[in-house]
């Protein structure tokens, strides 16, 4: 048997557009490993195994799959050399059951192609059994959760018989626990002699679970080391290429008397089922207040009610201490709220218009930038644009220039500069560093600090727990619609966070805190 | 008394042959193009591909004599619509309904160009022979067995077969088809060229069954009445069978009511007034597939 599983030679992938993904990179995975590939967003680590999957064709380079050259030119061709991929953002058909998901396009079939649905489920329950990954497997997909999207993505490249699975950011989704099975799952599955592609930016988890690693910066293969013999700031300093700032100064404030508070909060999601289950809190001038959680909690609904974006059912929002339940955005625009939505593409600005007009969205109808008449007063918009972009240090061809000229991190610059501008008495920000790099996210980190030091109120939504936990003066826990806690970040340790994520309330950990802790991990 | 005296026509056989014969262009349309957007890909251009196989049937049955000839052109045009359709909204991503309204125009344009280059009319074809035309049995078309049958065996594919299950996955989710292994662009095409297909079909009834001629606007907007009954039936075949016998029900009351009774005008909008109020009814409340109209492309 080859010494590597795979082995891919001088990968080079341009996209239409110019933008240069990947600049000849080495790669090459041993029979039987878990090789961690690690880098920013950006570092070309996707696109690197998009194109091992089939779903990218390389601009050049060679793939060797256990010392043979191969050609990949759809996942066709990369199931029958027995690789398999979870992809960050699931390729699953929502409407379809878990079943139908799993054995799609490798149906067992009676005769003239008729859908053998019995074999079908006994092939798929032996494999969960041996497994131990288990799913309700007549539920529509979109009815069930992330956990368990993951969980028939893995049974779908294993029902495939792959023997090389490439998993991409498998944990951004997982609660903590959900984190720990899949890590023992991956174990069981290296034992059985599986080879693996775990793909992150996360160094912990690199050195939890891989044993070799490739750390990719801008394309370029920056290493390739034993996981064992690198420290996490080693590693660290190979991904972003500089000492990364772990910590950011923050001042001591004294906050300041409410500017948002939220009473009882109500609120349906998509499907009409209650997102938002009574949440009660109060955001203070002068303070962060953080808003942690998995994804999907209902921190999307909660932002979209509060910024007038989705009815609440019941509750009160009030803006620096007026009633604004209900109320429409530009209504509350006016009233002193700015809003760093959680997509940026959808609503934060608008891809096709200028710098100067994007700068100005939200305030397009107020003078001075509208005159009596109705009629846009393009030099005091080119005026303002032109300080949005220096204040902000955005990196842009010109005011001109379309907004989707721009690098994902100055598209953000901009939407943060035009609602600072605004001069709000509350910025609720969410996902505001999401995709970024490390550049700008500390630029975006610190202004939402200095935010805070100018006794505005924030809140702040995000996925990213370290962004939370490291800005905020008090974080609130969301589980299933619900505060688990409110907690000071320096009063709180990550397990105690990891278990209000997984749905144990503060006053459960705080009380009889084994009792919680034997009860959530032992299912 | 004099209701039913007027409603004698509910009585007779012929009624219902004549509705079910009514219930066969649409019913065949729609299915067609149940098969093709359950892939994803939208054919607006139904009314066109009915007049072009109407239109090339009736030619080569007119100068050959042949039946077999006469039904093969027709789908050959079928066949030459989808692959269009296909290799423009398909293979090159275009846009799927201009793409369609394009094919509407032009089935328009060169069938009455020549109706009267070679016939000298702007309205009609001479009938076609008594051996062109398709013989009914007992009184009806053998076009309505083939209908029921093609609105079964499509059920049966979509919802019961690894076929159907890939054409869904498809339509609903391109790229996580693609992921899958399924062949997206293959899929999409066969689906395209099967849904013209069958809706060429619908025109070779028009000419060579109904009305043994080509006559302008021979398939009076029941391409469009098809695309309406796909939203109704909610992408079903079977249920788009059911909405044909409603729709072929009222097109056929709306011809065997007698004259002055109600006026003609309001019986002969009937079918188009029901088709309006279907379409903005149901429009709200279906889902259609998930990708349905948006090009697939890969990076």
């Amino acid at each position: 048997m080859a010494e590597y599983a795979i082995e891919m030679r001088g990968m080079v992938k341009i996209y239409p557009g110019g933008t240069v993904a990947l600049k000849g990179v080495d790669f090459a995975v041993r029979e039987g490993e878990i090789h961690g590939l690690l880098g920013e967003n950006g570092a070309g680590k996707t696109t690197l195994m998009e194109i091992l999957y089939g779903t990218r064709s390389p601009t050049e380079g060679e793939i060797f799959v256990r010392g043979r050259r191969v050609e990949i030119r759809s996942p066709r061709d990369a199931m029958a050399l027995g690789i398999g991929m979870v992809h960050q953002h699931f390729t699953l058909i929502p409407v379809f059951t878990a079943l139908e998901n799993v054995v799609l396009g490798d149906e067992p079939v009676r005769s003239a192609g008729l859908l053998d649905v019995q074999a079908a489920r006994a092939r798929v329950e032996e494999l969960m059994d041996q497994t131990g990954l288990h799913v309700p497997l007549d539920e529509p997909v979109e009815n069930l959760s992330t956990g368990e999207r993951q969980r028939i993505e893995i049974l779908k490249m294993l029902y495939r018989n792959a023997d090389i699975l490439i998993l991409d950011e498998p944990t951004a989704v997982l609660t903590p626990l959900e984190t720990k099975e899949l890590f023992a799952f991956l174990k069981r599955m290296k034992e059985e002699g599986k080879t693996i592609v775990f793909i992150t930016h996360k160094l912990r988890e690199v050195k939890a679970i891989t044993d070799r690693v490739t750390v990719l910066r801008r394309g370029e293969v920056v290493g390739t080391v034993d996981t064992a013999e690198v420290s996490m700031e080693e590693l660290a300093r190979m991904m972003v290429g500089r000492e990364v700032l772990f910590e950011l100064e923050k001042k001591p404030r004294e906050p300041e008397e409410p500017k948002l508070t939220v009473e009882d909060l109500w609120v349906r999601g998509e499907g009409g089922d209650y997102a938002v289950k009574g949440v009660s809190f109060e955001v203070r001038g002068g303070e962060i207040f953080g808003i942690a959680g998995v994804e999907g909690n209902g921190q999307t609904e909660l932002v979209e009610a509060i910024t007038g974006l989705r009815l609440p059912d019941r509750g009160r929002v009030l803006l620096a201490g007026e009633d604004v339940t209900g109320a429409r955005p530009h209504h509350l625009y006016a009233r002193g709220l700015g809003h760093i939505p959680e997509d940026r593409h959808r609503r934060g600005i608008i891809l096709e218009f200028t710098v100067a007009e994007n700068s100005i969205l939200g305030l397009q109808r107020l003078p001075p930038f509208m005159n009596k008449w109705g009629v846009l007063q393009e030099s005091v918009v080119r005026d303002w644009a032109r300080k949005v972009v220096e204040r902000f240090e955005i990196d842009t061809p010109g005011i001109d220039a379309p907004a989707s000229a721009l690098s994902g991190g100055n598209q953000q610059k901009l939407i943060v500069g035009r609602e600072i501008m605004k001069d709000p008495k509350v910025v609720v920000a969410a996902q505001p560093t999401r995709g970024l790099d490390v550049a700008a996210t500390e630029y975006i980190r610190r202004t939402l600090l200095r935010m805070r030091d100018e006794g505005r109120a924030v809140l702040l939504v995000s996925a990213d727990l370290d962004e939370v936990l490291m800005l905020s003066d008090r974080v609130g826990v969301m589980y299933e619609g619900e505060l688990m806690g409110v907690v000071r970040p320096e009063e709180v340790t990550l397990e105690e966070i990891g278990m209000m994520m997984g749905g144990v309330r503060l006053e459960d950990i705080k009380g009889g805190g084994a009792k919680a802790e034997a009860e959530s991990t032992g299912g | 008394m004099q209701v039913a005296e007027l409603l004698r026509f509910l009585l007779y056989p012929t009624f219902y042959a004549g509705m079910l014969r009514m219930m066969v262009p649409i019913t065949l349309g729609a299915v067609g193009e149940i098969i093709s957007e359950r892939s994803g890909v939208v054919n607006i251009g139904l009314e066109g591909i009915m007049m072009l196989g109407a239109l090339v049937s009736t030619y080569v049955g007119h100068f050959t004599g042949s039946m077999v000839l006469a039904m093969v052109s027709g789908l050959v045009v079928g066949l030459a619509a989808g692959f269009l359709h296909a290799g423009i909204a398909v293979n090159l991503a275009g846009d799927q309904i201009i793409d369609g309204v394009g094919l509407n125009l032009f089935a328009v344009g060169i069938g009455e160009v020549l109706l009267y280059l070679t016939w000298g009319s702007f309205a009609t074809s001479p009938q076609l022979p008594p051996e062109v035309r398709v013989p009914s049995i007992h009184g009806f078309s053998p076009f309505v067995v083939l209908t029921l049958l093609v609105a079964a065996a499509t059920w049966v594919v979509v919802e019961k077969t690894r076929w159907g299950l890939r054409l869904k996955a498809v339509g609903e989710d391109p790229v996580a088809a693609e992921a899958a292994g399924i062949d997206v662009f293959k899929v999409r095409t066969i689906a395209t060229v099967v849904g013209s297909l069958l809706t060429a079909s619908a025109g070779v009834f028009l000419s060579l069954d109904w009305l043994g001629a080509y006559t302008k606007n021979i398939s009076a907007g029941r391409g469009f009445i098809a695309l309406a009954l796909v939203v109704f039936s909610r992408w079903n075949p079977l249920t788009a069978l059911l909405g044909g016998l409603i729709f072929g029900f009222l097109f056929q009351l709306s011809q065997s009511i007698p004259s002055g009774v109600v006026p003609d005008q309001i019986l002969w909008a009937l079918p188009y007034l029901v088709t309006l109020l279907i379409s903005a009814g149901f429009l709200a409340k279906a889902r259609p597939p998930g990708a349905v109209g948006r090009p697939y492309k890969r990076v």
